[in-house]
């Protein structure tokens, strides 16, 4: 087969790995990290417009390395090829293998904020914009960008409202997928949770979710297959996503 | 009476130091506490709120009129007390079991108090019996649920069968709120309403215990 592979690239180096030992032939795109926080209805344009311009005729289908991400896939529609992307909340299910296994771990661990490679090293591309489009919420002002537009005291408020988004975390779990190039992620990890006085935990991450992604192995447990024509819908169970005709107007 | 239309200037404007101050003067002068609050205070933040729904105010500055009211609140809050007079409704709110993600819950919250509510905030992460218990002990008549992650929102869910499992789910309304909940889910968990904003809670909040 041939694939389009359309992929946050917090998975950069996680999918770069499977596509390379995968049978089928799978070209890739990244979109820049962090789509969920510029709003649904943004990151849907975003997705969608980069899955208009694949040139169906050039491939079996499109693979998605993305998850409900919020509700940022609700309504992306398949257009004359199908698409598949995996059952998930959201991207530490593709690190993790599982939608089972996180939702263990979640269960266990509320308080974590994940870490692997492409939390590290990737993303100041996109900050620029979704600093821009949070700015409306009043997300993702610096502090003295506060100070300036509303004065000193006010300023110390909204950033503590607004601003300090993982106060209520405690631990950094760091996820290694086994083709870092060394310890250079899980030692900053490390240094970033002891300075923010955090607990760290290392757990071992597992590539088979996307290896079966970019490998056709799409059985309907783990996977969604949008038919041509169908568009992403949120299901409230444990399937987590649907797809549904697009009702013709 | 004298003009205190300072009092909503200042909490339309988010300037919490002049609310605080005119409330003082206005008390010391013997200005009546509730009419402070209805013909200034709440109109200031229905203003604002407005302002939101409009995209003039942003969240900034709704946050911050909240704040202004509220600490003209404080000073107001134990006269009317005194006088026995009710608040609009007592209102139970938190995010739900997992889910860390409290501004916008926050947000919520302080328009709830700039509304006239009551707010009991049990803050971030809360079990089910913790809703139900603070319903229990503050005699609330509003539960607000709030959840950022789709893999939270079915807390919400066993939420509000653990209220009917306590008996007080036909004595409170259950609103829920959140960037990835819909409508559909509101109906889908049977929750009484939905809000997709902090300005729209408070709209819903009143319709709420106005039936």
């Amino acid at each position: 087969m041939r694939l389009k592979l359309i992929s946050c690239e917090i998975f950069y180096r996680e999918m770069c790995a499977v596509v390379a030992r995968s049978p089928n032939m799978v070209d890739i795109e990244f979109l820049p990290k962090g789509l969920h926080d510029i709003g649904s209805d943004k990151m849907l344009a975003r997705l969608q417009s980069a899955l208009d311009s694949v040139e169906d005729a050039r491939y079996d289908a499109v693979v998605l390395g993305y998850g409900l991400c919020g509700t940022g896939i609700v309504g992306l529609t398949a257009r004359s090829i199908p698409v598949v992307v995996p059952r998930a909340h959201d991207c530490i299910t593709h690190f993790l293998g599982s939608k089972e296994r996180y939702a263990e771990y979640f269960q266990n661990h509320p308080g974590v904020y994940f870490k692997t490679t492409g939390w590290i090293e990737r993303g100041t591309d996109l900050e620029q914009l979704t600093r821009q489009a949070l700015h409306k919420s009043g997300l993702g002002y610096t502090y003295s960008e506060l100070v300036e537009k509303y004065g000193e005291d006010n300023a110390k408020f909204l950033y503590e409202q607004l601003c300090d988004t993982t106060r209520n975390y405690q631990q950094f779990t760091y996820i290694e997928m086994g083709i870092e190039p060394d310890g250079r992620f899980e030692r900053i990890a490390q240094e970033e949770a002891a300075g923010r006085g955090w607990r760290f935990e290392k757990i071992r991450g597992d590539l088979s979710l996307l290896e079966r992604l970019v490998g056709g192995e799409w059985d309907d447990r783990d996977f969604l297959t949008v038919p041509p024509g169908w568009r992403v819908v949120a299901r409230y169970d444990e399937s987590i996503i649907g797809a549904e005709p697009v009702s013709q107007p | 009476m004298a003009d205190y239309s300072r009092l909503y200037d200042a909490i339309l404007n988010g300037d919490a130091k002049t609310a605080v101050a005119v409330t003082k003067e206005a008390l010391a002068e013997n200005a009546d506490p509730m009419e402070l609050v209805s013909k200034h205070m709440i109109p200031a933040m229905d203003e604002a709120g407005k302002r939101f729904e409009c995209e003039e105010y942003f969240v900034p500055e709704l946050l911050l009129a909240a704040r202004a009211m509220k600490g003209s609140l404080e000073l107001i809050r134990p006269l009317l007390a005194a006088r026995g007079a009710e608040p609009a409704g007592r209102v139970v709110i938190g995010t739900v079991k997992g889910d860390l993600h409290d501004i916008g819950k926050n947000l919520v919250s302080s328009m709830l108090e700039g509304g006239g509510f009551e707010v009991v905030d049990l803050g971030a992460d809360v079990p089910p019996e913790k809703f139900v218990d603070a319903v229990k002990t503050n005699n609330a008549n509003i539960v607000c649920l709030s959840a950022l992650l789709t893999v939270t929102m079915p807390s919400m869910r066993t939420t509000i069968e653990a209220l009917k499992q306590a008996g007080v789910r036909d004595r409170v309304k259950v609103m829920i709120g959140g960037a990835p909940v819909t409508q559909q889910y509101a109906d889908e968990i049977g929750a009484d309403a939905y809000g997709e904003n902090a300005t729209a809670a408070v709209t819903f909040a009143r319709k709420l215990v106005a039936k």
